[in-house]
């Protein structure tokens, strides 16, 4: 057997070029790790509309209006909304303002051990619904746009079912509707284990024990090579910023309360009611032909936590007929922040909302046409004049509980409005 | 033969009790009589000396006498039992009992030295496997066998103590106790089966990277960069990574690790709930009970002001 020839000479080259390199990062690494960082999160400024229990809404002003309907942002119970305004340069809310629509997002809060008997049911039809009725009153409209994320896209599914009446467009992104598959790990794992009694177990499922799960379905990758990564990168100040933050938004994980943990688990992840239409809530059958509303939804293709099988299906069992699915090339996180999916993502979303906004203004100036060429004589349309004494009729109810939900807003708002007032001072 | 060996036992066993008697009867009436600084007249006769009767009625606290009766009647009661089983025949039976202690111990101890034995062969079957080389993507090999023993020995031979039923007063605190020292093991148990597991990826990477880099050295294609080592290696753990997380058995694992946890965490709160029952702070068990109070109540103002707001006429 002969010796194999090894460059020894070169390998020790390397080695002492290697070791001035890691000198020389190691002294700008501590430059930098020492200088003042800029890491804040969520630094667009809002304003704070509406505060239920723990639950807050938050407002995003445009500089200027474009879109008639705002858009009401819900986000998972998992981590914390602001991932959607990570930092100037990538952020969601922020093209979406530059956009001209008015922003509206759901701050779940933190939940504590109080929390715990707090449902899904809860958190659609008292949280979720609050704060639409609270919108439509702002702004004297019978409907709004809804846009959900991931566990949030859920509910928002869950709710525009349960109240279509109020929803104009409806977005999803990376929502899991469609638990039976086995693509996922998380998928498996929630369906084999008795994960959803730790919820019970803790009082609420822990947001730690939650993100040692997420790290648990990547090791080598989530525990080993970012860090390394991280090392290798210490000496730029641009990126020390961007990993800190990201790393202030993932171990940012508030409780999920017991209740909704449990629910979430035992009804979709192991039964996968949502999607056969055969979830309840409050009583309540969540009806997917009930969605009739444009229905937009958005996935990543490589998405480790909701794989496409798990997105794909709801266009299919909607009743809507104007809806579309876009699979983009990325991950579940790196839909919103990737700088490639800046402009992909928000500003697809803004052109699609905008699309059906001039849509119905068209179809409102042609059914304005059509029926003063009926009183001058022209060509009556039945079917059509039907419809639309049904849509004024429509209309006309939507308005009586748009006053309705006005009171109720008026008499919330004298008692929170100090409250917000307060709150958005403090910010 | 056999019969004369438990005779002398039994002799020398006498002998050794009645010896321990004497001198625990010594022994307690000493420290009786020690008392007598602190309860004077305690162990004096009646008809003591007037001084010593003065200082009795200085020192003449009810709860000083209470005391010293207290002590007296315990002294006497315990010197009759003492008095009672010394009596040749209630020592023998007394010894029947004290023989079966070390019966008991060597039992113990065998069945110790058993499962150290059993485990020990399992230990030895693996260190003697670790020389075989281990397939790369495949868990099918993966020893479990010992953490399987592991259990059953707890289960089989150290669970029983633990279950044995306790009595008195104190037998529901006395179970709690039990039940957290048993949910405590168990979940050792699963947590090292699991963390095992969890480890199997590195131990197999490390074999295939040796027999990456043997092929290269045999091309001659060693790298020089550093990375480029790391990269392969990270992927390699990767590769590893994800064909064991997808395995039924390490689903089954995590699964019996998380069941684990959550008994334990029950049991610990179940006997934590109980200690803190005798301080003057509430429970988490209380703090619930009151919590759901409230999030019904708050439900049923909510849907009552809905109700309100629809039927209302709009102003």
């Amino acid at each position: 057997m002969t010796q194999p020839k090894i460059a020894v000479d070169l390998i020790l080259k390397k080695l002492t070029e290697s070791t001035e390199q890691v000198k020389s990062r190691a002294q700008k690494a501590s430059e930098v790790l020492l200088s003042p960082l800029k890491t804040d999160l969520a630094t667009t400024p809002y304003e704070v509309v509406l505060e239920i229990d723990r639950v807050r809404l938050k407002y995003y002003r445009p500089e200027k209006i474009k879109h008639k309907i705002p858009l009401l942002v819900v986000y998972a119970l998992i981590n914390r909304e602001t991932m959607l305004d990570l930092q100037p340069g990538r952020s969601v809310v922020q093209t979406f303002l530059d956009h001209g629509i008015e922003v509206y997002m759901i701050d779940w809060g933190y939940p504590t051990r109080k929390d715990r008997f707090v449902t899904i049911d809860d958190h659609v039809n008292i949280y979720m619904d609050d704060c639409i009725d609270f919108i439509r009153n702002q702004h004297g409209l019978p409907k709004i746009n809804l846009m959900g994320i991931c566990m949030g896209g859920a509910f928002s599914v869950m709710y525009s079912s349960l109240h279509p009446e109020k929803i104009k467009n409806l977005v999803t992104t990376v929502t899991p509707t469609n638990f039976d598959t086995d693509t996922g790990l998380l998928h498996v794992w929630m369906k084999n284990t008795c994960a959803l009694n730790m919820g019970d177990a803790y009082g609420n499922m822990p947001g730690d024990l939650m993100n040692l799960g997420f790290l648990l379905l990547n090791p080598a990758r989530l525990m080993i090579d970012k860090y390394i990564g991280f090392f290798e990168h210490m000496d730029n100040k641009a990126f020390v910023e961007n990993f800190v933050r990201m790393e202030k938004w993932i171990f940012d994980s508030p409780d999920v309360p017991a209740a909704t943990f449990r629910q979430f688990i035992e009804d979709c992840y192991k039964k996968n009611l949502l999607i056969q239409s055969r979830m309840e809530l409050g009583g309540r059958r969540v009806a997917l032909e009930k969605i009739t509303m444009p229905l937009l939804n958005i996935y990543g293709k490589y998405d480790h936590l909701v794989p496409p099988e798990a997105c794909e299906l709801l266009t299919r069992h909607v009743g809507s007929k104007d809806k579309e699915d876009i699979c983009l090339n990325t991950g579940h996180i790196g839909i919103y922040v990737s700088s490639k999916c800046q402009e992909l993502f928000a500003p697809k979303i803004a052109g699609w909302l905008k699309e059906r906004e001039k849509k119905k203004t068209a179809e409102k100036k042609a059914s304005a046409k059509k029926t003063t060429d009926r009183k001058t004589g022209g060509k009556a349309a039945p079917a059509k004049v039907v419809s639309e004494k049904k849509a004024g009729a429509k209309a006309a109810t939507g308005k009586k509980k748009v006053a309705s939900a006005k009171k109720t807003a008026t008499r919330k708002s004298a008692t929170e409005k100090t409250k917000t007032r307060s709150a958005a001072a403090k910010k | 033969m056999m019969m004369e060996q438990n005779k002398d036992k039994e002799k020398s066993a006498e002998s050794l009790m009645a010896e321990w008697m004497k001198s625990s009867m010594n022994f307690w009436g000493d420290m009786a009589k020690a008392q007598s600084p602190f309860f004077p007249g305690q162990f004096a006769k009646s008809d003591d000396t007037p001084d010593a009767e003065k200082e009795r009625e200085q020192t003449g606290k009810n709860a000083a006498r209470q005391a010293q009766k207290t002590l007296e009647t315990g002294s006497k009661i315990f010197q009759s039992f003492i008095s009672t089983i010394s009596k040749p025949e209630n020592l023998e039976s007394v010894l029947k009992g004290i023989d079966s202690v070390p019966d008991l111990m060597t039992m113990l101890t065998r069945q110790s030295w058993d499962s150290y034995s059993e485990l020990q062969k399992q230990w030895m079957e693996r260190i003697a496997k670790t020389g075989k080389q281990t397939k790369a993507y495949n868990f099918d090999d993966i020893d479990q066998e010992t953490f399987k023993t592991l259990r059953e020995i707890y289960e089989n031979e150290f669970q029983k103590f633990l279950n044995i039923p306790s009595l008195g007063l104190t037998r529901f605190h006395q179970e709690k106790v039990n039940r957290l020292i048993d949910k405590s093991n168990l979940l050792h148990v699963a947590l090292n089966e699991f963390l095992y597991l969890f480890s199997t990826p590195l131990e197999k990477t490390t074999a295939v990277m040796q027999e990456k880099l043997e092929e290269m050295a045999e091309a001659e294609e060693i790298h020089d960069d550093f990375n480029a080592y790391y990269n392969m290696w990270v992927k390699i753990l990767e590769g590893h990574y994800m064909t064991l997380l997808k395995s039924p058995e390490y689903t089954q694992v995590m699964d019996e690790a998380i069941a684990a946890l959550l008994q334990y965490k029950a049991a610990k709160e179940d006997m934590l709930c109980d200690v803190l029952r005798n301080f003057p702070v509430p429970t988490n068990r209380d703090m619930d009970e009151l919590s759901k109070e409230i999030y019904l109540l708050k439900k049923k103002v909510r849907t009552l002001s809905r109700k309100l707001d629809e039927t209302s006429p709009a102003e």
